[in-house]
């Protein structure tokens, strides 16, 4: 009986700490179910749109993101500077925000399967009362080079305050290492 | 009375020992009078003006007039001041950071000059404790200029603070006289022995760069020829990418697979093809630059944080990102990307704590050195953030 009534208040007391812990980690994706990844050879990346205030951490971003997806062997990403080269030459005027004609364009110039675009929502320290903590919001969108599609969109949140940072301090992890949290994440969902 | 026989035999051999030091102590005084340097008369060499990259006043002239005069008492023919202001105002020569190939042609055809040392200022802060970073390169002249040696030091006053804080260095012009000494020992054993002298520590494992790729098509047992682009500077730190440049070419050099082509050569051939990189390298200029320089590979990056502090309190951040694209199959072959703090792994009493941009990006350079030359198998176990080198 005791047993009994001990469980219900675990069960009463569940939703909430689903709740609380879930704040500090999210991702959504979407996958094209018609789309052979594994025909996506080479990739590029193009620059990231950045929503924060600095400017230079999408870039901070973006150089983490392609090493990361260089270093899974799956796919290889073309230097940054034949992306700006083939964005030149493809006249394109906002190279963060492709329509599917430029991808279609971009990617025959320089020879990639599919681009990728991103978004950094948020990138740095957030502040709740007297606890502080580094936070990241990215994400990414991957372009079919050959229809223009959308084949993939993901989107990942790392760091935060999380409820060991309000009880016991602490100001969370660094930046770098939430950076790759989330990349990876979003890598994953990708690659799986 | 055994303990008295003890001690005067001690006493004699303590006395005997020191007649037969002492005509070596007066032979190492007089070491520039001896060295083989001096006594062959021919390396002529010319000290070009400090480049200050310090982004901050230093005094330049200072130092560049101390290393002159050290290098003479070593036995060393530097190349007299006149002549040298003579010949920088007729051939119209600004650009003190490297030694382009016409240049290096008029220096050995004009004045009979065998090399350039070139110094460039790192970090200058006289702040208690004091710190300095210095990187100095010896370049030959005449048709094909090349890195002869090449060496750096970053030293902060509190690197070994010992016991009490008696190893403590507050005066900044004692702390720059131990950073000259260390470089110019270097040169002198390299212009005495032909050898560059070894590095100095090793680097430490947490140093190693976070994420890095490493193509299959890299050979470990082929030498190639690099040129190394302008690093963009996406950091707060003045001249961050310029700095990045001489710690990439020099631990580089130290690596045996790799021949680094002199930055002052490199930044000819970007002016001459008035090459303007909008965010790094594309493959149609990396084609053009390594064809006129007639090398394999082009290192090109960013860096993204390079931070000094001054003062007692604070702490040195090195960010960057390094990609090697190969000429003959036009792709990236390496790509990493590192970052540490200089308290990194530091738990107890600052041990292991390192007080320089210098010395930590070093050691990360030293660390992509090892990893490009490291057998594939090795490397694997690297790649991503989680695995380590054992």
């Amino acid at each position: 009986m005791k047993i009994i009534r001990e469980l219900n208040w675990f069960k009463a007391l569940l939703p909430i700490l689903l709740l609380l812990t879930g704040c500090a980690s999210q991702q959504t994706t979407y996958i094209d179910p018609n789309m052979d990844f594994g025909s996506v050879k080479t990739v590029a990346v193009m620059p990231f749109v950045g929503l924060t205030r600095d400017p230079v951490v999408a870039e901070r971003v973006r150089d983490v993101f392609i090493n990361k997806l260089l270093a899974t062997g799956a796919v290889y990403v073309i230097p940054v500077g034949e992306v700006a080269r083939g964005t030149a030459r493809a006249e394109i005027s906002n190279p963060s925000a492709l329509s599917p004609e430029e991808a279609i364009k971009l990617g025959g110039i320089i020879k990639v399967q599919a681009v990728i675009i991103g978004t950094l929502r948020e990138y740095g320290e957030v502040r709740s009362g007297t606890v502080s903590s580094n936070i990241i919001s990215l994400s990414l969108q991957m372009i079919e080079a050959q229809t223009g599609k959308v084949v993939w969109t993901a989107a990942s949140t790392k760091g935060g305050i999380s409820i060991w940072n309000r009880l016991f301090g602490g100001g969370g992890k660094p930046m770098n290492v939430v950076t790759e949290k989330a990349v990876d994440d979003l890598i994953n969902s990708l690659l799986k | 009375m055994i303990s008295l026989t003890a001690f005067l035999n001690k006493l004699v051999l303590i006395v005997a020992a020191g007649f037969l030091l002492l005509p070596n102590l007066a032979k190492t005084e007089e070491v520039g009078k001896d060295s083989p340097i001096a006594g062959k008369g021919k390396s002529r060499i010319a000290v070009y003006p400090v480049e200050n990259l310090s982004g901050t006043v230093a005094p330049v002239k200072e130092i560049r007039q101390t290393c002159i005069e050290k290098l003479k008492v070593h036995g060393v023919d530097v190349l007299e001041e006149e002549v040298l202001e003579k010949f920088m105002a007729k051939y119209r020569i600004r650009y003190t950071g490297g030694v382009n190939k016409e240049i290096a042609k008029v220096f050995r055809q004009d004045i009979n000059v065998d090399g350039v040392l070139i110094i460039s200022l790192g970090l200058y802060s006289d702040v208690n404790p004091p710190k300095i970073s210095l990187i100095s390169r010896l370049v030959s002249t005449g048709e094909d200029p090349s890195i002869l040696w090449m060496d750096g030091v970053g030293l902060a006053g509190d690197d070994s603070p010992g016991i009490l804080g008696l190893g403590l260095i507050e005066d900044p012009n004692r702390l720059f006289d131990k950073a000259l000494k260390r470089i110019l020992d270097s040169l002198i054993k390299y212009l005495s022995e032909g050898q560059e002298e070894a590095a100095g520590q090793s680097a430490k494992k947490k140093f190693h760069p976070k994420i890095s790729y490493r193509s299959p098509a890299l050979d470990s047992n082929k030498k190639y020829t690099v040129a190394i682009a302008p690093f963009f500077n996406i950091s707060e730190r003045k001249y961050a990418g310029e700095v990045m440049v001489l710690h990439f070419a020099k631990e580089l050099m130290r690596v045996t697979n790799f021949n680094v082509i002199e930055p002052g050569v490199v930044r000819q051939a970007f002016l001459e093809l008035r090459i303007v990189m909008e965010q790094g390298v594309s493959l149609a200029n990396a084609d053009t630059i390594l064809n006129v320089l007639n090398a394999d590979l082009i290192l090109s990056g960013n860096v993204v944080d390079y931070e000094d502090y001054q003062g007692t309190w604070g702490k040195p951040k090195v960010g960057f990102n390094a990609q090697l694209i190969e000429r003959k199959s036009r792709e990236v072959i390496w790509s990493s990307n590192s970052y540490n703090q200089g308290d990194d792994g530091v738990f107890f009493f600052d041990m292991g704590r390192v007080n320089t941009a210098h010395a930590m990006a070093s050691q990360m350079i030293q660390w992509i050195g090892k990893m490009i030359v490291a057998d594939r198998e090795r490397v694997q176990r690297v790649e991503g953030s989680k695995d380590r080198v054992k």
